[in-house]
């Protein structure tokens, strides 16, 4: 149980900077997940709170204790990695064991943790198998296994889902998230899977670059990016953000605060029938029509500038493809922001 | 899996293609691997005019030979100290260049010369470090108080030959060592650093397992090259001597044979050697594919 701090935190390579300064304050049990675009920064971030990777400058907190200076074995925390990592010559026993028994934990301590991490993870069949003669979900467990025998202040998790095919990969979030509630322990969790962040994460960390976007829970996120780039990196199909320019015809401009030249509009917040409460109109025709279960994406291109978007839309909707249509979005559920910044217009 | 095949417009083809490569294994390998095989059953009378047929007298007679049975130990020292500290000293190296990582190519250029160096070489290059009148190394240990004769200390002898002998095959086992280092994955050994881990005990308890494959492998190959490839080091630096104490099997064959022109016992102890090399083969394929895997 700890807390983890990271101030100003930065790390590069030679010349090339990884993590630019990073602020982030994490709760006792909190899940934070780590997310952004490949290569930026969150598996180095990771590896500096692990003490695998030196620090450039900035400080990490464990606990309140900086750490900085101090050897993974030393910060009293437990990493899963991407590819777990087994010792692939020692039984799932041995691999269980093994952190255990450097830090001179009795015996019976040690078997009384081996057994409940067995039984938490459904692996007690396995005991005595190695690695090799297991499966990727079994292996993936067995990972998990050797985190939480160790009863750290942290779990660390560097894409621990990313090499399991789609269905293993929904069912081990679901059984990380009741694990770690179950268990309290504070964790850092990466992962560039939006799926997976929004749904396990109790605050989410964006990142880009190097840089730290936005900071928020995931509705929070979702629902107030403060970035064009967390506009287009949170939700699937991704926010549409449409120059100001091209709502040519409506009465927005009034309405939008001062400085925004771009509106983002989440493809389910179209409706196709004008809504009662006050909405813009935009005239398109429909591109393509994706039947996709429940919903149907509707990739439709706006006459004023030529710009594609993509509208969900419920059930399958009665549209000829290549035809002219009005879409509707209500004015409330416009994300204003400014090209020049970046970020938000409506933000103090 | 589909096994590529190459189709040869004639029956013939394939044979003529091969036919250089099988002529030159003939007659330099197994034609006179045979004739020591014949020659380890005859005695040759010392004018060379009549040999005979005595079954297994040479045999018989090299083995109750003291003379024998003394190279015979001498040969498992020399053959195990060399294995030892070359397959000691090249881990040592390896695991250095592999601290520093991919950026470890010309220092491990360099660490393979010797590799490249004919054993007579080798031979001669330590003799002339070793040379008590004008050698560097007698100098530094008179300085230590250790006065260095190996033309007339055995053991002085013996160590010296160990060292030339070691030196030149720890080249060939860095390499090993090096490409089995590097496969081993960076995680376990990060995984191993958050399970308390010190770097020896990663070491020991992860990584120098994980080799055991390759460590196995050339703990054959030096015993083998120890016992069968360092007539050349023999001859150069101390020729057998002082006093036989350097005359390991591989070198006294050659003494027997060539200089004392006793060609029965020669070929009766050059067919023991080929089976002792057999034998090693055979266990080495039957261990690296069982006991040593993971
Ligand atoms: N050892 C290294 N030497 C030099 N540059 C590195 C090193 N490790 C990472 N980088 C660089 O640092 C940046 C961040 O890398 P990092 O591995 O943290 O990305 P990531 O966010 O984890 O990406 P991914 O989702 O692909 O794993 C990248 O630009 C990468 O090229
Ligand atoms: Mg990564």
């Amino acid at each position: 149980m700890a807390t983890i701090s990271l101030i100003d935190l930065m790390k590069s390579y030679g010349d090339i900077p990884a993590v630019k300064g990073v602020n982030l304050d994490v709760a006792d049990g909190e899940l934070i997940v780590l997310v952004g675009p490949s290569g930026c920064g969150k598996s180095t971030l990771l590896r500096m709170v692990a003490g695998l990777e030196t620090v450039t400058s900035g400080s990490i907190e464990i606990g309140g204790r900086n750490v900085v200076k101090a050897e993974p074995a030393e910060r009293d925390i437990a990493m899963v990695f991407q590819n777990y990592a087994l010792y692939p010559h020692m039984t799932v026993r041995g691999n269980l064991e093994y952190g255990l028994k450097n830090r001179g934990t009795p015996r019976e301590e040690i078997n009384r943790r081996v057994r409940e991490a067995a039984d938490i993870l459904e692996i007690g069949a396995l005991l005595d198998r190695k690695p090799r003669q297991l499966s990727g979900g079994q292996r993936q467990r067995v990972a998990m296994g050797r985190a939480i025998v160790r009863e750290p202040a942290a779990f660390l998790f560097d894409e621990p889902l990313s090499n399991l095919d789609a269905k293993l990969r929904v069912q081990m979030r679901v059984e990380i998230r009741k694990l770690q509630r179950r268990l309290k322990t504070t964790s850092l969790y990466v992962t560039h899977d939006q799926l997976e962040a929004m749904t396990l994460a109790d605050r989410l960390v964006v990142m880009n670059s190097g840089l730290v976007e936005q900071i928020g829970t995931p509705t929070e996120v979702y629902d107030r990016p403060a970035t064009l780039f967390v506009a287009g990196f949170i939700g699937s199909p991704p926010m549409n953000l449409i120059p100001v320019s091209s709502l040519s015809g409506n009465e927005v401009s009034a309405g939008l605060p001062s400085g925004t030249d771009i509106v983002g509009i989440r493809p389910d917040a179209f409706v196709l029938e004008q809504p009662a409460e006050p909405s813009l109109a935009l005239e398109a025709s429909v591109e393509l029509l994706e039947p996709i279960g429940g919903e149907s994406h509707l990739h439709v291109r706006l006459n004023s500038s030529g710009q594609s978007i993509v509208l969900s839309v419920p059930g399958r909707p009665e549209i000829a493809e290549v035809s002219d249509i009005v879409v509707h979005a209500r004015l409330a559920d416009l994300h204003p922001f400014s090209a020049q910044t970046g970020r938000r217009a409506d933000n103090p | 899996m589909q096994t590529k095949r190459t189709i040869f417009p004639s029956k013939l083809l394939p044979y003529i293609l091969l036919a250089p490569q099988l002529a030159v294994t003939l007659i330099f390998f197994i034609w006179p691997a045979l004739q020591a095989v014949k020659s380890s059953f005859e005695r040759e009378d010392p004018f060379g005019f009549r040999t005979t047929f005595i079954w297994f007298d040479n045999y018989r007679r090299i083995f109750a030979d003291p003379n024998y049975l003394s190279s015979l130990g001498r040969t498992a020292i020399f053959a195990i100290s060399v294995t030892l500290l070359s397959m000691a000293i090249s881990l040592l190296l390896a695991v250095a260049v592999n601290r520093l990582l991919r950026s470890g190519k010309v220092y491990t250029t360099l660490l393979v010369w010797p590799y490249a160096v004919a054993p007579v070489v080798v031979g001669i290059l330590w003799w002339f470090i070793f040379n008590p009148s004008i050698g560097l190394a007698p100098y530094i240990l008179r300085g230590l108080g250790i006065s260095w004769n190996h033309r007339i200390d055995g053991n002085q002898a013996m160590i010296l030959i160990i060292i030339a002998a070691a030196w030149k095959q720890i080249s060939y086992n860095f390499l090993f060592f090096v490409a089995g280092l590097q496969s081993v994955p960076q995680s376990l050994n990060e995984a191993a650093a958050i399970d308390g881990a010190g770097p020896f005990k990663r070491f020991w308890t992860i990584i120098f397992p994980l080799i055991s494959p390759t460590t196995f492998f050339l703990l054959i190959i030096n015993i083998n090259y120890a016992m069968f490839d360092t007539f050349g080091i023999v001859d150069a630096t101390t020729s057998g001597g002082p006093a036989q104490a350097t005359n390991i099997l591989v070198y006294k064959v050659y003494t027997d044979g060539v200089l004392n022109l006793n060609i029965g016992s020669s070929a009766a102890q050059s067919v023991i050697l080929m089976l002792i090399v057999i034998a090693l083969t055979i266990v080495q394929f039957r261990f690296v594919e069982r006991r040593v895997q993971y």
